[in-house]
């Protein structure tokens, strides 16, 4: 799994390219625990490029999102499909998380 | 407003041995050491023998290697010497295993039930504040890597049922796959 940060004004994406498992969903995790060090509040999380998704990285996604709301910082996780969206259905976690189609989506609700 | 469809049918992790699940006629056989490593590996060689239609892109993989991950590393407690044995069947309508570590068996199995009769609770009134407590079930031996979640994919996911043998250390799945029709020419 590899990880990219990117910069749209205040808003920073993290495109994550590859298979977020139990062997390397905790490199999104520590990447996201040192962002918040940095005192960065905007995330926008990438998943166009990911295929495959296990329980670790559902978990990893949790704790995030978790951790983010309590900051009251904001988060949203965009371009979820294929058999990632459905592990998130069956897990019956679609409301939960902040979720957009598109990250001109992401940021225009960045925006609001 | 609330949203009843959560409870409409709340599913249980149950005991049942006698169920026909448990009955390995005719089913393929591997078994493995408690690996951690390979766990994927070891799925991807019991997930080759399914039909390229019943294998959803990668859900099927997915959900197997969820079962035999909680076999390695929560059952065996990943100790190489003890060995998670599968039984496996697969066809165009269906996806069937058995799966059984040699642990001490799912002690947790009335605690979760419990856990996600109060999470289907917190869904259907959509309460997403409170959800946040509610979304992955820990035990005292839950690490970081734990997501505390497969099973609530799991229960959804094996629509033909999902149970445990009497001493809890083996679990029986089935997944019935809709019959594509064929037109006639």
């Amino acid at each position: 799994m590899e990880l990219k940060i990117r910069k749209n004004g205040n808003n920073y994406i993290i495109d994550v390219n590859g298979e977020m498992d139990l062997y390397n969903s905790y490199k999104l995790k520590e990447l996201v625990m040192k962002m918040l060090e940095k005192k960065v509040e905007r995330f926008i999380i990438n998943l166009e490029n990911v295929d495959y998704i296990d329980s670790s990285g559902i978990g990893a996604l949790i704790y995030i999102c978790s951790t983010i709301k309590k900051m009251s910082f904001r988060l949203i996780i965009t371009n979820i499909h294929g058999s990632v969206k459905k592990v998130i259905e069956l897990t019956k976690l679609m409301g939960y998380f902040p979720i957009t189609n598109s990250i001109e989506e992401a940021i225009m609700q960045m925006e609001d | 407003m609330a949203d009843k469809t959560y409870l409409s049918d709340i599913k249980e992790i149950r005991v049942n041995e006698n169920s026909p699940l448990f009955d390995k006629t005719g089913m393929l056989y591997k078994e493995f050491p408690s690996d951690y490593r390979q766990i994927r590996y070891f799925t991807l060689l019991i997930v080759q023998s399914a039909p390229l239609e019943i294998k959803e892109i990668n859900l099927l993989e997915q959900q197997i290697s969820e079962v035999i991950k909680n076999a390695v590393k929560h059952g065996n407690r990943c100790e190489p010497a003890k060995k998670v044995r599968v039984w496996y069947s697969f066809d165009s309508t269906h996806a069937h295993l058995v799966v059984q570590d040699e642990g001490e068996g799912f002690k947790d199995m009335e605690k979760w039930n419990d856990f996600n009769r109060k999470r289907l609770e917190i869904l259907s009134a959509q309460d997403f504040e409170k959800l946040a407590d509610w979304v992955s079930f820990r035990t005292q031996k839950s690490d970081d890597n734990d997501g505390g979640n497969a099973l609530f994919a799991a229960l959804e996911y094996w629509n033909g049922g999902f149970v445990f043998n009497d001493a809890r250390n083996a679990v029986a799945m089935l997944k019935s796959f809709p019959q594509k029709k064929h037109a006639i020419g």
